[in-house]
């Protein structure tokens, strides 16, 4: 246990300590600096990385669910295993490796970065985890429950909807956060596919920024106060994970309580 | 294997046994000392008495059995028979009682015609004989005879009573315990054929009509 | 084993409809020469069964006699097992439910059942459990809803224990109380028969006198079907009992004769204790 509390509390304690001299309203919502100068924020790279957890929700997160619940549901078969295999192998795929695809199919192709490009590279990165956690929730759902479900005489796919899902929400809910608090950190296919910038958002075939790209720019400057920064970057990835994290528990904790289905 | 019931089954088919045993020899013994006139009435109130209190016992453990195991089929068949029998058991000794009682009370019977009674009293031990074997081999067929023998100490006992419905001049004595004598037999033979009718009911679920 | 020995030696056949010689009307179900198959495994073998309207049924028999799947295939539950297959005819009122072009899903609307452990749907209300049958096919109609919950609840004698709770989650109730919930969602759609499998073995024993009497007061509307392990308890509820063993049915009669003087040799083995 403390093996695996001391570096925990050691990045916390260090980030908090660097990082929390940094907060201020002008750093949450302002542009970054010039090299030199002492004042700058990270508004655009907080933006980019909302933005691009919204977009990776619409596009990866929905296929991912519905990926899962088909391979519990109906995915005993030969077709099943192929699928289950396919994703377990991307699953493994390094980030970068997704990122240089998605670049080479997106970003090259079309000889711009942009926010989509991003957002379908975190996409390909969220969608195994996704259909993984999916299926595992609902195969946790007893079968007897489909059983009383069918023997009223509700059809098969309304089972599925009001009773299978409903009961394994809680799970489902649960590893799609878990998976945009693990996208939220990625750095290298975003580098291919968004590039990083200073300003905010403009048209859908400009570059953004993100907060993990801004770290990783932000660190490597010759100028202490952009260096400092990057501290206050990593501050705020680590709230914004942590909330994620803690919204989980919540979240699961509301299981044991008398929640309802509206029907 | 033996089932937890087997054991209460075991005791009551004894309990039934012993109380056969017993009723049979009480009403030997008191047809017997009829009609070698003897007065043997306090060993056969005695027995007759014993008899009563077994019955009470097979009937406890009967119904401790059946509140107990819940039997069914031919296990409930067989202590319902059970209670039945040893009822048929306590009623041989109440009417070997009852003869021993007439002897009692009339005193000397040796002028009387005793025929008639040695007779029914022949038929009435060969019916309790073998009534209970039929009982305790499960013997349908032996069993199928008592009716027969049932009709005989029936005429007997009718004939008796008619002949002395007529008779003009008649000792009263001798009519009077001869009728009673024999009407005890006759119960005893009637009883006799119920302990036998068990038989069937216990391996078939078989019922005889009621006459 | 010796009792698979001996029922060749007595070269049984399943035993076609026995009980008082009833004209084909009375009986609600009825089945004709059924077999099941889960995959090869041969477990109902040519069954010829009816359940009489308006009474209670129960079907005993050891463990992997087929009891349960026999009803299973009353309510075309048993074809959604992968593997699993049906032969013969099953009629209800007279009509094939295995016929062409029926509609499973309209089968299991009119042929309700309650399972061993009781299931109630987790996430939702009592009130949700009992209209879920009626919810989730389309029923919208909040008084129809609200009569119908109330209605079902009070049939399954649960009404006075949770009417001032009806928005308390489904699985906060006890298991006794839970079954009479799972009773009254079976209940809420109107079913014509009600097919219980093991509906006691989870409760205690005031939670099963319960559901008992439940039973015997179910009759009068529904026709009731029950598997159960438990001989006293088929004596004490049932009308008639069928005895199952090894996939085939061997005595069917009523109750009382049967279980005072079973006709078969094997029935009489097994409800004296002794055969499992």
């Amino acid at each position: 246990m403390v093996v695996a509390i001391v570096p925990l509390a050691s990045i916390l304690v260090e980030v908090i300590r660097n990082g929390l001299s940094t907060m201020n309203l002008q750093f949450i919502t302002g542009l970054p600096g010039v090299p030199g100068e002492t004042v700058g924020g990270i508004a655009p790279a907080i933006q980019g990385t909302l933005l691009l957890i919204g977009l990776t929700c619409v596009i990866g997160i929905p296929s991912g669910v519905l990926a899962g619940i088909y391979l519990a549901e109906f995915g005993n078969n030969k077709f099943g295993k192929a699928i289950r295999f396919l994703n377990d192998v991307l699953s493994e795929f390094p980030s970068i490796v997704v990122g240089i695809l998605i670049s080479v199919l997106l970003v090259v192709a079309t000889h711009q970065y942009s926010p989509v490009a991003g957002a379908v590279a975190l996409s390909v990165i969220t969608l195994p985890i996704v259909t993984r956690t999916t299926e595992e929730s609902i195969k946790t759902v007893p079968n007897s429950l489909r059983d009383a479900a069918m023997a009223l005489g509700i059809r098969r796919w309304r089972t599925t909807i009001s009773v299978v899902i409903s009961t394994a929400r809680s799970g489902i809910i649960t590893g799609i956060l878990l998976s945009i608090a693990r996208i939220s950190g990625e750095t290298a296919p975003l580098i291919l596919t968004i590039l990083g910038s200073n300003f905010f958002f403009s048209a859908w075939n400009q570059p953004i920024d993100a907060l993990p790209l801004r770290i990783f720019h932000d660190a490597f400057q010759a100028d202490p106060f952009t260096r400092q920064q990057a501290w206050g970057a990593a501050l705020v990835l680590i709230i914004i994970v942590l909330t994620l994290n803690v919204g989980v528990r919540l979240a699961t904790r509301g299981r044991y309580s008398s929640s309802r289905t509206r029907l | 294997m033996p089932r937890l019931m087997d054991i209460g089954l075991e005791k009551l088919r004894n309990m039934v046994l012993d109380m056969a045993e017993l009723s049979q020899n009480t009403v030997s013994t008191a047809i017997d000392a009829y009609v070698q006139g003897r007065d043997l009435r306090e060993r056969i109130f005695g027995w007759s008495e014993e008899l009563r209190m077994l019955q009470d016992e097979v009937s406890e453990l009967a119904v401790e059995i059946i509140a107990r195991y819940q039997p069914v089929a031919s296990d409930l068949r067989f202590i319902k028979s059970c209670m039945e029998v040893s009822y048929g058991f306590s009623r041989f000794g109440r009417y070997a009682h009852d003869i021993s009682d007439v002897i009692g009370i009339f005193g000397d019977l040796s002028n009387c015609d005793r025929h008639a009674i040695q007779e029914a009293g022949a038929q009435a031990k060969d019916m309790i004989r073998v009534s209970i074997k039929a009982f305790t081999e499960r013997d349908v067929e032996l069993a199928s005879n008592l009716k027969k023998m049932d009709d005989v100490v029936d005429n007997i006992y009718l004939d008796f009573v008619k002949k002395s419905a007529h008779e003009t001049e008649a000792n009263l004595k001798c009519v009077v315990s001869g009728t009673l004598i024999l009407r005890y037999l006759e119960r005893i033979a009637d009883h006799a054929t119920y302990v036998g009718e068990t038989v069937p009911y216990i391996v078939s679920g078989e019922r005889a009509a009621r006459k | 084993m010796t009792s698979q020995v001996q029922l060749e030696e007595l070269k049984l056949e399943s035993k076609p409809l026995t009980p008082a010689n009833q004209p084909l009307e009375k009986y609600k179900v009825r089945t004709e020469n059924l077999n099941a198959w889960f995959g090869n495994n041969h477990v109902l073998k040519d069954i010829s069964i009816g359940f009489l309207t308006n009474d209670v049924t129960a079907i005993i028999g050891p463990s992997g006699c087929g009891k349960s799947t026999l009803i299973r295939c009353l309510n075309r539950m048993h074809e959604l097992v992968p593997g699993a297959r049906t032969k013969g005819s099953v009629l209800l009122d007279d009509s094939d439910i295995y016929g062409r072009g029926v509609d499973p899903v309209s089968v299991r609307r009119r042929v309700g059942m309650v399972f061993q452990k009781p299931n109630p749907f987790p996430t939702m209300s009592v009130y949700d459990n009992v209209a879920a049958g009626l919810k989730l096919n389309g029923v919208r109609n909040h008084v129809v809803l609200d009569k119908a919950v109330q209605r079902s609840l009070e049939q399954a004698f649960l009404w006075d224990e949770v009417r001032t709770d009806l928005d308390k989650s489904g699985s906060s109730l006890s298991g006794g109380q839970q079954q009479r919930l799972c009773i009254a969602r079976a209940l809420a759609v109107e079913p014509e028969i009600i097919l219980m499998d093991e509906p006691c073995s989870a409760l205690d024993p005031i939670a099963t006198a319960k559901i008992e009497e439940l039973i015997a007061s179910l009759k009068e509307q529904y026709t009731v079907g029950i598997v159960t392990h438990n001989m006293q308890q088929a004596a004490r509820v049932s009308d008639f009992t069928a005895f199952l063993y090894l996939g085939q049915l061997i005595e069917y009669g009523e109750t009382t004769n049967l279980f005072e003087n079973p006709k078969e040799q094997l029935t009489e083995r097994y409800l004296t204790g002794k055969f499992g």
